[in-house]
């Protein structure tokens, strides 16, 4: 430590270089990760940030909400199963919402996903602002706060297109969205009301529900499955795998980031690597008097380490001053466990790419101190 | 006390079909508080020597005792362990750290040994003092002279307060002014701290300071007896 420091405070001309680029790589993966993190809670945060270990949909379904239709008295089964503690019936339908008394054709409109849930079931989030949802009032709905950037606002009248239905925003709750469309929760028997109002629409199905959310301890799928003869059951993950264009975009970003990880581990690598070599006489040196491979390589492991910290905390606080200046219609969310994971990631990878510099360092020969030329 | 003992000592080294007897059959034993200087041309042995007496280098044959220890059979884990302790080298120019002050120089021996007590500062400054660095305590070898870099790398030898002082060409890149002044300081300290010394040198103006004299050609270590 003690080289370390006193190299890094002597010879910053040097190490800025090296610090410059740990700074840059981690800004992008951090970038990266707070898209990602964006993308996929746009895709299906609401599915991502339920308390559920299962859902269970229609047989044939896909594990698909929105192609799944059963009915809600099948909750009453599945928590009879063995590891079963709580259920949430959920629907969904994708619609466009407008304030009340503007027209349908001029009116602003705004795409959104209606959410029919059972008020107090544990897939409701909680508000961030005004009211949760009540048995009581049956047309209060609790929306995503991205809304507000529409223009809407606590107590609004909401128009559905294609219903006569009205509905009041009752308050406001962060990071809600399904299939890329902010999410309004609403009562599940008012969600029927608006869905089902053509006659036969429900196929006959009594207490039509899309999915129904699974809570417990240990849950088995295949135990889950035999409440009834028609359903299907997967993992949380599954069914968050088969929101439409969730894999695809998640699978993107992953793959730009572990590709960014992987060249910046040969390019630090090379760098620290041509380091360690400008200095084979020095270590030479302090090898002739007295210092053993334990010393050095840890002096030197601990200036990549002191270098990466360093970067990478500037690289989180560039990161979150980017954040003030990014587009509000972008979708970015950086998360706290994700920044710290990458973190330690991207400080594991600037110590596995000093390894080349440390195998370098064991073998030089003390010889080459006293300077001789063969 | 002895410092240093050589016996029947060879190095051989082999290159293809070549090989190069670097030093043949030297024995050779220089007590504590001893200064000896070894002469010889170019090519004649003297880095070799001085390498197997500073456990840099394994001889053929023969055994080396350095402080009555036999380090003939050491593994390179314990030959560095030898140099921590029981030896202080002093190469020729530009051996030192260049991102550490003068004091850091000697502290670092230290480190490389556990940790820096606050005697062990005391003793530096008071190194540094003798060899009349006293203004260039906290000064980088690139705001120092030729002459003052070497006594600082001089300091740094007895830093650790070895047995042994090794001395390679040490006045090889200095004037005659500085040249004396180092290697009268170095014989100075050799005398009042008792260390067993060698130091390799071409310039036979500095032969003056040392006790003996041996000349080495061709691997053949002989005492010069004419010279003083
Ligand atoms: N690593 C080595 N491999 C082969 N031959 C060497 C090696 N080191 C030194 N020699 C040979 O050993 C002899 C003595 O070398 P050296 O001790 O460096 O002499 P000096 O320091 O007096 O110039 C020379 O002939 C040199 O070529
Ligand atoms: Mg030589």
């Amino acid at each position: 430590m003690f080289l370390a420091l006193k190299e890094l405070i002597h010879s910053k001309g040097r190490f800025i270089m090296i610090g410059l680029i740990i700074v840059l790589i981690s800004w992008l993966v951090f970038i990266l990760s707070g898209l990602g993190t964006g993308l996929s809670d746009l895709a299906a945060g609401t599915l991502k940030r339920a308390e559920a270990n299962a859902v269970v949909f229609e047989e044939g379904a896909d594990m698909s909400i929105s192609k799944s239709m059963l009915s809600e008295s099948i909750s009453d089964d599945l928590l009879r199963q063995k590891g079963v503690s709580d259920t949430a019936p959920i629907s969904t339908f994708s619609t466009s919402i407008r304030k009340s008394g503007t027209s349908e054709e001029s009116g602003k409109k705004t795409d959104a996903i209606l959410i029919g849930i059972e008020p107090g079931s544990f897939i409701e989030p909680t508000s961030t602002e005004g009211k949760n949802l009540t048995d009581d009032a049956a047309d209060q709905v609790l929306v995503d706060s991205s809304l507000k950037n529409d223009g809407f606002a606590i107590g609004d009248t909401l128009a559905l297109s294609g219903s006569t239905e009205k509905l009041t925003i009752g308050g406001f709750t962060d990071h809600q969205t399904l299939n890329h469309q902010p999410a309004i929760f609403v009562n599940l028997d008012q969600f029927r009301t608006i869905r089902y109002a053509a006659p036969g629409s429900d196929n006959g199905i009594e207490d039509i529900v899309n999915g129904i959310l699974v809570q417990g301890k240990d849950v088995d799928l295949n135990e889950l499955t035999k409440a009834d003869e028609h359903i299907e059951a997967g993992s949380k993950k599954a069914a968050v795998n088969a929101v439409p264009g969730y894999s695809a975009e998640n699978a993107t970003i992953t793959m730009m980031l572990w590709f960014l990880m992987i060249i910046s581990a040969f390019i630090l690598g090379v760098f620290f690597y041509v380091l360690t070599n400008q200095k084979t006489q020095q270590f030479g040196v302090l090898k002739a008097i007295g210092g053993s491979n334990g010393f050095i390589i840890r002096s030197v492991i601990s200036q990549v380490f002191v270098l990466s910290l360093i970067s990478v905390l500037i690289g989180i606080g560039l990161t979150y001053l980017t954040t003030l200046f990014l587009p509000e219609a972008m979708p970015f969310h950086l998360e706290v466990p994700m920044v710290m994971i990458y973190s330690i990631v991207l400080l594991l990878i600037s110590l596995i790419s000093s390894l080349f510099s440390v195998v370098k360092i064991a073998k030089i020969d003390p010889l080459t101190a006293l300077g001789r030329v063969e | 006390m002895t410092g240093i003992q050589l016996k029947n000592v060879t190095k051989r080294y082999q290159e293809n079909e070549f090989e190069t007897i670097a030093l043949n059959d030297v024995s050779l034993t220089i007590e504590a508080g001893e200064f000896v200087a070894i002469i010889g041309p170019s090519g004649s042995g003297k880095s070799t020597f001085l390498s197997i007496a500073g456990a840099l280098l394994q001889a053929t044959e023969g055994e080396v005792f350095i402080n009555e220890q036999n380090i003939t059979h050491l593994n390179e884990k314990e030959l560095s362990a030898v140099r921590l302790k029981q030896i202080g080298f002093i190469l020729q120019t530009s051996n030192l750290i260049p991102y550490l002050t003068a004091l850091d120089q000697l502290l670092v021996v230290k480190r490389m040994n556990g940790s820096v007590t606050k005697e062990d500062k005391i003793f530096a400054t008071e190194l540094l003092n003798d060899l009349g660095l006293e203004k260039k305590r906290n000064k980088f070898p690139n705001e120092c002279s030729g002459g003052e870099r070497q006594r600082i790398a001089i300091a740094r030898a007895f830093m650790n307060d070895p047995a042994i002082i090794l001395a390679d060409e040490p006045t090889a890149s200095l004037d005659t002014n500085r040249a004396h002044e180092v290697v009268k300081l170095m014989a100075n300290e050799v005398k009042a701290r008792q260390k067993a010394a060698v130091m390799v040198t071409h310039d036979e103006r500095m032969l003056d300071y040392c006790d003996r004299v041996y000349r080495i050609e061709d691997g053949i270590l002989k005492e010069e007896t004419n010279l003083i």
